[in-house]
């Protein structure tokens, strides 16, 4: 049976998420790293007031489920696939053994200064359920205004879709889509509007930090945020991590295209089990765990009987 | 006058059989007779198959030759290379992997439904070239005709050391494969769980066959048609009254085959309940083709049913099968025989009604279950769910379709289609345009794949009513019906409700209670099982449901 590692990403934090990390000399060693890398203790970096920051989100993500791959590293329990939801993808990156820690530690965090300072108060995102992306494209463009825009953007599940915008646009969609089909649809609390065109230019500064390190071929076929489609080579690998931030990211089929491959096993790296609620929902018939839910323990367990 | 010597050339007539000897004979020193050992089955297979040809690779929706198609990924692509498949279900990723790979070019298939969204993504990559999306029956005819196979790669359980082949319950598409590529001096490689003695019966002779190879697992089988009736609604049980009472019990149908839905599941569960009290046994739903579902189980219990011809096997099964011979088709060894030629012919052209469920209609009547972005064929449904027009046997639910007085009139199939007019996730069944037509432009198709058409479907089911369209032949009235049953989708609002009071008089359409049905009797206690458990308990512990489907 074959099986896939999920990196989550932005939506995943919690406070005192790294405390909640595998007991074991790996995690160590990377929180450690970590500490050198960013010259800051990690106890500062996962506070409620932290968190609030979108690079401090992302350095968190980033150690927590680089942290937990490690792990299983360590035992040898390499997974067929891997694939990682937006900033997750750099995780991603990291255990298909195309960039080191490092240098994905500092690509996130670059990310999230760019990010951060791109847009003011008055953008983010919001998530609607029960409508198709055709039916919410349909009615995205509808409304669309040039002075508030808004954009459909992460394709989570099937009828599980973000939005992300000018904040006074999203509540007019949001109004909208209550009135017409929605199931719900609210703000998220996220205070950039990820994944849609008005980080074009995050995208090619990223790009050019990209150009100065060194990718390597990937040892673990990626599944990419932008197509969907399995990644082999450092360029594709590279366009993927720059592109996907003024991109959807297409997590739905991303995800059924490993199935479709085979992978019949599916384990979330933490923090959180988002990304493994998303797989069961879509596919039953696949075992899914996290490591933050299911404990190391018992992810190890599993792989080591693949 | 000299007539000058001219030298005929002369034209061989055997250039088939000849190359097929010269190949034979190039794996002589890797092959045991017609043995080829587990091991070298990847260099056999680069030796057996040439640049270019046309490979027959057995995928049913159940079984699956699943070692033979892991072998076939691991050729040189510098050996074998350009294939062309036929595929009838694309199922395994290693399908598509042959073309990732470079060993393959071309595909011929007919279903694709577990790897719809990479071949779509292929197709539109360039990966893969797209030659036709088939019914079974078409496929199957194809390869006699333009599509002849120069090697198929199928599977069986056993086989004798001559080639002689068991392939039991799951027989399916084997006989077919086999006789298109080894009449034609093709060759035929079989992959087997085991060599034996003796076998259980013989299913395809050894003069058919040119090798057998041992698989390193049993080949793949998918229990892809029970469905547990603890995920039956209310609204499923609704429209299984309805269907029972305005349907079958109207037309008298007596041979019929049944999609996989839920709602076709509860009218299985219901017969031996709401069916009895109406004093239908015998009248209706006697001959079957149809897979040995499990909900059929208690109906078959109840001597409901006389005979069930298979299109494959499902898994646990077997022993149930075995201790109802009466009813199944079985060898002299006792399983079941299956064929998915000469089943879906069955259902083609001898049964009453076929009955399925469907995902999009529009307002003709005219339905798919394609999903944007996703390339999943079609599979049987378009071969049963059609009127053929060579059919000229008369049964008596056949000529009751009869709407002329014309002396050349004819009866007709019956081809139901049921739905629920709302999808998961508000997404209205009843639609303008169907999604079809995306995927057509998407995956550049010819013909947009439209699952059953409008002019083929003689009644719709929804939770709402029925719709009798094989009684009006204007358009215009077609549309007014649909729209009576489609509920509040963007169809459904288009009717009036003066004219759906007219179309009930006239008999063109019928409510629930029309048909003597009350909405608040339709209750999952009407089931004759409930769940699985209650399945096997009705066969008495013959079956044996996968250990997916067990709950205890």
């Amino acid at each position: 049976m074959k099986s896939a590692f999920l990196f989550p990403g932005q939506g995943s934090q919690y406070e005192g998420m790294l405390y909640d990390l595998p007991e074991d000399p790996a995690v160590k060693e990377i929180l450690k790293e970590s500490e050198e890398i960013l010259n800051i203790s990690i106890d500062s970096l996962h506070t409620k007031e932290a968190l609030s920051s979108t690079k401090a989100v992302q350095q968190c993500l980033l150690i927590a489920s680089v942290s937990a791959l490690k792990v299983f590293e360590k035992n040898g329990l390499i997974p067929d696939f891997v694939a990682g939801h937006s900033v997750g993808a750099f995780g991603a990156a990291v255990a298909s053994g195309v960039i080191s820690f490092e240098t994905a530690l500092k690509l996130v965090t670059k990310r999230g200064e760019l990010m951060e300072k791109a847009y003011d108060l008055g953008y983010g995102m919001a998530v609607v359920l029960g409508l198709d992306e055709y039916k919410l494209s349909e009615i995205v463009n509808e409304l669309f205004d040039e002075k508030e825009p808004v954009y459909v953007s992460n394709r989570n599940a099937p009828t599980q879709i973000t939005l992300s915008g000018s904040i006074k646009g999203l509540e007019r969609v949001i109004e909208y889509v209550k009135a017409n089909g929605a199931t719900s649809a609210h703000l998220l609390n996220v205070s950039t509007p990820s994944h849609c065109p008005l980080f074009q230019q995050v995208s090619e500064e990223l790009k050019k930090e990209l150009d100065n390190c060194e990718l390597k071929n990937p040892k673990i076929p990626i599944s990419s945020n932008i197509n969907s489609r399995l990644l082999t080579t450092a360029d594709a690998v590279k366009e993927d991590l720059a592109k996907s931030i003024c991109y959807p990211v297409r997590w739905h089929d991303a995800v059924n295209l490993l199935y479709e491959m085979g992978a019949k096993c599916m384990i979330e790296m933490p923090p959180g089990n988002v990304l493994s609620k998303l797989a069961q929902q879509a596919f039953p018939l696949v075992q899914t765990m996290s490591v933050t839910m299911n404990g190391i323990d018992d992810c190890l367990y599993v792989m080591s009987n693949q | 006058m000299v007539i000058s010597k001219v030298e005929m050339e002369r034209k061989s007539w055997t250039t088939r059989v000849e190359a097929k000897k010269k190949t034979i004979e190039s794996v002589q020193g890797l092959v045991d007779g017609v043995i080829i050992p587990t091991k070298r089955i990847v260099e056999v297979l680069e030796r057996l198959i040439k640049p270019g040809d046309r490979v027959v690779l057995e995928g049913n929706n159940q079984k699956q030759a699943s070692f033979l198609s892991k072998s076939l990924v691991q050729v040189d692509p510098k050996k074998v290379h350009d294939l062309h498949m036929i595929i009838s279900s694309i199922s395994r990723p290693e399908h598509l992997d042959l073309f990732e790979y470079g060993i393959a070019r071309k595909i011929d298939f007919s279903y694709a439904g577990p790897q719809s969204l990479r071949i779509a993504q292929m197709i539109e990559d360039g990966k893969i070239e797209l030659g036709d999306l088939h019914t079974y029956i078409e496929l199957y005819g194809r390869l006699f005709v333009d599509l002849i196979p120069q090697v198929a790669l199928v599977a069986a359980d056993k086989a004798d050391r001559y080639g002689n082949l068991y392939t039991g319950p799951n027989t399916e598409e084997t006989p077919t494969l086999v006789e298109a590529t080894a009449f034609r001096d093709g060759i035929v490689i079989v992959q087997v769980n085991e060599i034996v003695d003796e076998l259980p019966r013989v299913d395809i002779p050894s003069s058919w066959v040119d090798f057998v190879v041992v698989a390193d697992e049993p080949y793949e089988l998918e229990p892809l048609f029970t469905r547990d009736p603890r995920h039956i609604t209310d609204i499923q049980i609704l429209q299984a009254m309805m269907i029972i009472r305005g349907i079958y019990e109207k037309h008298g149908v007596k041979s019929l085959n049944h999609g996989i839905g839920f709602n076709t599941a509860a009218v299985e569960l219901l017969l031996p309940t709401y069916g009895e009290s109406l004093g239908l046994k015998g009248k209706i739903c006697t001959n079957w083709v149809l897979n040995p579902h499990p909900t059929l189980i208690p109906a078959i219990e109840s001597g409901w049913v006389e005979s069930v011809y298979c299109f494959g096997g499902e898994l646990g099964m077997e022993k149930y099968i075995e201790a109802r011979r009466d009813i199944f088709f079985t060898g002299k060894d006792g399983s079941l025989r299956s064929n998915r030629t000469l089943a879906q012919l069955a259902g083609q052209y001898a049964v009453d009604l076929f009955i399925g469920s469907t995902l999009q209609m529009d307002a003709l009547g005219n339905s798919s279950t394609v999903t944007r972005g996703r390339v999943a064929g079609y599979g049987g449904a378009p071969n049963m769910g059609h009127n053929p027009g060579g059919r000229r046997h008369a049964t008596d639910a056949w000529y009751n379709l009869k709407t002329s007085d014309d002396p050349l009139a004819r009866g007709k199939k019956l081809v139901v289609q049921v739905a629920e007019t709302f999808q998961e996730a508000n997404k209205p069944v009843f639609v303008e345009s169907l999604d079809a037509i995306h995927v057509k432009d998407q995956a550049k198709l010819r013909v947009a794949p439209v699952m059953i058409y409008g002019e083929d479907v003689t009644h719709i089911v929804t939770e709402e009513g029925i719709a009798y369209l094989y009684k009006s032949d204007s358009m215009a009235e077609r549309r007014e019906m649909i729209a009576a049953i489609a509920g509040v989708t963007p169809i459904g609002m288009e009717h009036n409700p003066k004219s759906t009071e007219k179309l009930r008089e006239k008999g063109l359409i019928a409510m629930p209670e029309d048909l003597g049905i009350r909405r608040s009797d339709a209750k999952r206690s009407l089931l004759a099982a409930k769940n699985i458990d209650e399945l096997v308990q009705w066969s008495g512990g013959l079956y044996n449901p996968p250990a997916r489907f067990r709950s205890w």
